[in-house]
């Protein structure tokens, strides 16, 4: 190998935003989610009646809110991902807490709506219909709190010259996304589809 | 391969343990699935005569397939070595390999022997009342299915180990196939709670669900703990790479 071979920096010819193996993670992630919405579609399809009339006791507004909150997230963890491009390192650190906020704000809304829930008498031993719904939204929840350590990666790749990594910051704002995008389906599912 | 070649090999000990994992799963399938027949597992609403009476119909096949468990059982230790090893030829802190084996070993327990010794005594003692058959019943199911729980962090150490690695020992998808297969052992805690529908221990969800994700998962990491061994170089450094797995490396790993 020559010097100059050496002293060359890597070619990099990306398809994907952020590490390839996330989109793996992504792609094998929205499998099971989309095997537990095909369980959930079947049961509900057995039980029509008794799906609907449970859901109806879901408060729609608060739903709507926790999925502005997310997409509210996920537009500004795609800004951080863009400030970062552009070697504005303070500013993408910046909408990294600002993701990290929304999450929590997620977060305290969908435990309020829960106590809301049990308050009602609807817990997730009380039929079939809260029962996927106290679970989706758990297992959905575990996922966000996941993704608050995965944006404290990207804060910490952003907070000190030596790391910055882009592709990094890219694999952390991919699995945001991700959380964002199984709650819009999962959004989509118990409170909206009638 | 000759006697002496077999002999000069230094990855000898590494194939007999890889060798002895194929083996325990395998053995582990067909005593769980077609022995036994404790998966899947038996309804969790059984009345005590119900119970009583699965443990008669099934007394031979549980009684041959759990025997060879008890024999076999110890080899479930080789994977967890083979799995400690690769962490430890990983750039990472010695501290995650002692920690998964310390998790693992104590999770066989709850993880496979306790529902092997909780059937075993409902067979060999038929004439119990049904009541105690009963209880050793849900005990076996509740204690194999509810307590999957204590590999969560083991799982999630192994995924931490390979995303922090520098030495290439695995592709980092399986470090994110890690954290699919941790969180799956989330989904299993509520058949503690429910004895129909998709949550219990034999439900859509907390089992057949699960059970696909961790066959795949098996597969998968004792396909990647065999490509380690051959990788392996006994130093220290990044493992040498294999050209097929180039395909799931970045362009910056790969990069000389």
């Amino acid at each position: 190998m020559t010097v100059a071979e050496v002293s060359t920096p890597p070619c990099r010819t990306r398809q994907v935003p952020g590490q390839p193996d996330m989109w793996f993670f992504v792609l094998f992630e929205s499998l099971i989610f989309t095997s537990y919405f095909c369980v959930y579609l079947y049961y509900r399809a057995q039980h029509e009646a008794a799906f609907l009339a449970a859901q109806s006791q879901l408060t729609l507004w608060l739903g709507v809110v926790e999925t502005i909150v997310l997409l509210t997230s996920s537009w500004s963890i795609a800004r951080c991902v863009e400030q970062s491009r552009n070697g504005r390192y303070d500013v993408a650190r910046r909408d990294a807490f600002l993701t990290a906020g929304f999450g929590v704000i997620f977060l305290i809304l969908k435990v309020v709506e829960w106590v809301r829930q049990i308050h009602l008498g609807n817990t997730f031993s009380s039929g079939d219909f809260f029962q996927y719904y106290f679970f989706l939204t758990a297992i959905h929840l575990v996922h966000v709190l996941i993704g608050f350590v995965v944006v404290g990666v990207a804060i910490h790749q952003l907070s000190s010259p030596r790391r910055r990594s882009q592709e990094l910051v890219e694999t952390c704002a991919t699995y945001w996304h991700t959380v964002d995008f199984l709650w819009v389906l999962i959004f989509a599912l118990l409170y909206v589809v009638r | 391969m000759t006697r002496r070649s077999l002999r000069d090999n230094p990855k000898r000990e590494l194939w007999l343990a890889w060798g002895a994992t194929v083996f325990f799963y395998n053995l582990y399938a067909v005593v769980f699935f077609l022995f036994t027949h404790i998966q899947p597992p038996g309804q969790p609403w059984y009345s005590p005569d119900q119970a009583s009476t699965w443990f008669t119909e099934h007394h031979h096949g549980l009684g041959i397939g759990l025997a060879l468990i008890f024999v076999f059982g110890g080899l479930s230790a080789t994977s967890i070595a083979l799995i400690t090893y690769s962490i430890r030829r990983m750039s990472v802190s010695r501290a995650f390999s002692y920690s998964y084996l310390i998790i693992y070993s104590v999770s066989a327990v709850p993880g496979f022997l306790f529902i092997c010794v909780a059937l075993t005594a409902g067979i060999m003692r038929p004439e119990r009342s049904p009541q105690l058959q009963h209880w050793l019943y849900q005990l076996g199911f509740l204690s194999f299915s509810g307590t999957m729980g204590v590999f969560l962090i083991g799982s999630l150490i192994w995924m931490c180990a390979i995303l922090l690695d520098g030495n290439r020992v695995f592709p980092k998808w399986f470090g994110y196939l890690n954290l699919c297969n941790a969180l799956t052992e989330v989904v299993v805690s509520p058949s503690w709670i429910f004895k129909t529908g998709v949550f219990p221990w034999n439900g859509l969800i907390a089992w057949w669900i699960d059970v696909v994700i961790f066959g795949i998962y098996t597969g998968v990491f004792i396909t990647l703990l065999r490509s380690m061994i051959i990788r392996e170089d006994f130093g220290t450094g990044p493992l040498p790479a294999v050209p097929a797995w180039r395909f799931w490396q970045s362009p910056v790993e790969t990069a000389p």
